[in-house]
């Protein structure tokens, strides 16, 4: 049997905004990947999640801010741990400015508040195991 | 699904054939007076006699930063209860996680989404030179609720200031962890600190509004207009109940209950919800409870215009909405009004659209004479059938609640969450078929021209707030401190222990403003609250 792609979707603890990300889970769900749920204080926590998971994709919400940081230490993290073939999406009331950032550091792709399910599963799909930091 | 997400539709076609049809013989309307019970308002004369407060939230960066936007949107005509200044101030995230701005998991969030207030000295930087007497104050916390008030309780008290003459909110909103997400207490735990807050300010705080219910993030997380109330009159019976059991009167604690309520796109459904929640709170509080006093039968509303249905594309376009909503408010008879800013979906506002957004009440207000008259829908066949559903429908809600053994039950079990979850999902299905239009994201779509400004804090915040909780950590009393601490923890391990009728004596609740007049900071506070009581994520 083909192995599933496997996606590890994190959430801020203390970020109030979770209806996005709990409704991507179950879409991802729907649509056949594996999915796992986290909260997270510290990206350190992302990525022992992603190495314990042997996960494919991460994504990362984030709707109130402090956004920046997380996905610095992450990229920093996963360049130590040799993730660096894992596919880093982000989502939620992130500016344009800080997108541009993100996407030289090295994240795939940001999506923005409007954005659909359909647009993160068939970005995961094109891009998965493509993609290197 | 409890209800259609749809429910006005259903209504609508329904009610078009036979405007009377929802009115049964156990209607919920009976059991009480008719005169006790106005639907368009808690008094007869409403605008008439106080118009609704104006209350945006406001909170980012230091307490300075934050001052500047109270001073400001005041000087623009913000104004609260019989033109007296109020504020609604939001915390940050490093406080609603119960942190100090110096822990590893601060950085990137102080002062974001809210202010860096974690102390005393905190509240004397944000508050100095405001007569605390004659202000009131709203206090946005999450979990970190007993800490925030304890300091603002401390910071009085080297004012000269009782608390008893202390006018505004705890928010209390414990009960949210069953459908928002984040890092909680455990439930039963955490239903015992909400019934600390309430037992220590009804006997020492007359003019405390002790609980916030949260009903607004019921339907920002998914949830239908009839979940909203349901839920909400659950955990209203829970709590009345568990303060009951703590020794305290309905009468004593009712009337300083609050209700912040979403106002969304489903106009007439959106102030249907809430003449339906002044019927059913009003006659369950009356009946069931046992309440007497009018005030306790009020349901005061701060309404939040809401913000999940705003959108980050063609955002000029959210003052359309935002205004459609905060019009239903008006003619549903809000007390106090949030109008959520236009670049909602993008950041917190920049100050040009928090002015906006203030305007957008003043308009009303002044503009459009709708406060010459109270309840102007009342007698709508459409409103009123509206009405009795909603409270019908949200009564089988809290049937549902009640029958797995009340609220804090069924988010054990997970129930609530999963219906909330549910409703969202279908929110999203008719938004995805197009059933559910929204201007701008699926139909009417353009190419989105550049990002408007984008509010930012300043870059330096960060360091100073850390560096001031050093200060503070090396100049206030040590002995002092840790013998307050100590005492704190003490007092937190026995709470934990207690059943709620073993509360009353006030105890944490006192502990807690010792520790905050030694200047704990609230990640200490909350350090110690976490480690007696437990605390984890969610699910």
């Amino acid at each position: 049997m083909e192995r599933r792609i496997r996606v590890l979707l994190a959430r801020p603890t203390q970020d109030c905004h979770d209806r996005g990300v709990r409704y991507l889970m179950r879409m991802l769900r729907d649509n056949g990947f594996e999915v796992i749920f986290t909260n997270f204080l510290l990206a350190e926590e992302i990525l022992s999640s992603a190495l314990q998971e042997d996960v494919d994709v991460i994504g990362i919400s984030s709707s109130s801010g402090g956004h920046m940081p997380v996905f610095e230490d992450l990229l920093a993290g996963m360049r130590k741990e040799s993730l660096d073939d894992v596919l880093l999406v982000g989502g939620g009331t992130i500016p344009q400015r800080d997108i541009r950032k993100l996407k030289e550091w090295g994240v795939a792709e940001v999506f923005r508040p409007g954005s659909s399910a359909e647009d993160l599963i068939d970005f995961i799909r094109k891009n998965v195991g493509r993609f290197s930091l | 699904m409890v209800v259609p997400a749809r429910l006005s539709r259903a209504c609508r076609s329904r009610t078009h054939t036979s405007p009377t049809t929802s009115s049964t013989s156990n209607s919920p309307r009976s059991g009480l007076r008719a005169p006790i019970l106005l639907l368009g308002g808690n008094l007869a004369a409403q605008y008439q006699f106080m118009s609704w407060a104006n209350q945006p939230v406001i909170g980012y960066g230091l307490p300075e930063h934050t001052r500047e936007r109270m001073d400001y949107l005041a000087a623009q005509g913000m104004v609260g209860y019989f033109g007296r200044p109020f504020y609604n101030l939001v915390y940050d995230l490093v406080s609603h996680e119960g942190l100090d701005p110096d822990h590893q998991g601060a950085r990137g969030r102080i002062g974001q989404c809210g202010m860096a207030v974690y102390s005393v000295r905190d509240m004397e930087r944000l508050f100095n030179g405001l007569d605390l007497r004659k202000i009131n104050v709203v206090h946005i916390t999450y979990y970190q609720v007993i800490p925030a008030l304890a300091q603002y309780i401390a910071y009085a008290e080297r004012l000269g200031i009782e608390p008893g003459e202390l006018r505004g909110n705890s928010m209390n909103w414990y009960h949210q962890s069953a459908y928002v997400g984040m890092s909680a207490f455990p439930p039963d735990q955490a239903l015992k600190l909400a019934v600390e807050l309430v037992s220590f300010c009804t006997r020492n705080m007359p003019r405390w509004n002790t609980t916030n219910f949260f009903c607004y993030g019921i339907e920002e997380a998914g949830g239908t207009a009839v979940e909203e109330i349901g839920l909400t009159l659950a955990f209203g019976k829970e709590l009345a109940r568990a303060c009951m059991a703590a020794g305290l009167k309905p009468d004593d604690f009712l009337p300083r209950f609050g209700f912040q309520i979403a106002q969304a796109n489903d106009f007439f459904e959106e102030v249907a919800k809430i003449r339906a929640m002044r019927r059913i709170w009003a006659t369950t509080m009356h009946d069931i409870f046992g309440a007497k006093d009018p005030r306790s039968l009020h349901v005061r509303i701060h309404t939040q215009t809401s913000g999940a249905v705003l959108t980050a594309q063609q955002p000029l376009a959210n003052f359309i909405r935002t205004t459609l909503h905060a019009f239903g408010a008006a003619l549903a008879g809000t007390q106090a009004m949030e109008v959520s800013s236009y670049d909602e979906a993008l950041a917190i506002p920049t100050a040009e659209a928090a002015t906006l957004a203030l305007r957008v009440q003043q308009v009303i207000q002044e503009e459009t004479n709708v406060q010459a008259v109270s309840a102007p829908l009342a007698g709508s066949y459409y409103v009123e059938a509206l009405t009795d559903q909603i409270a019908k429908a949200a009564l089988a809600v809290v049937e549902k609640v009640e029958a797995q053994g009340g609220y804090v039950a069924a988010q054990q079990k997970g129930w609530i969450r999963r219906e909330v979850e549910r409703s969202a999902a279908r929110w999203r299905e008719l938004v995805n078929s197009g059933e559910r239009r929204i201007v701008g994201q699926n139909c009417y779509v353009r190419e989105e021209g550049p990002e408007p400004e984008i509010f930012e804090i300043s870059p330096d915040v960060e360091q100073i707030a850390i560096e001031r909780i050093r200060e503070l950590r090396a100049t206030r009393d040590s002995a002092r401190f840790k013998r307050a601490m100590s005492d704190f923890e003490v007092a937190a391990k026995s709470f934990a222990n207690r059943k709620v009728s073993e509360l009353g004596d006030d105890n944490l609740m006192l502990a807690a403003i010792e520790a905050a007049r030694a200047d704990a900071t609230t990640g200490e506070m909350m350090g110690v609250l976490k480690s007696a009581l437990t605390w984890g994520p969610p699910y």
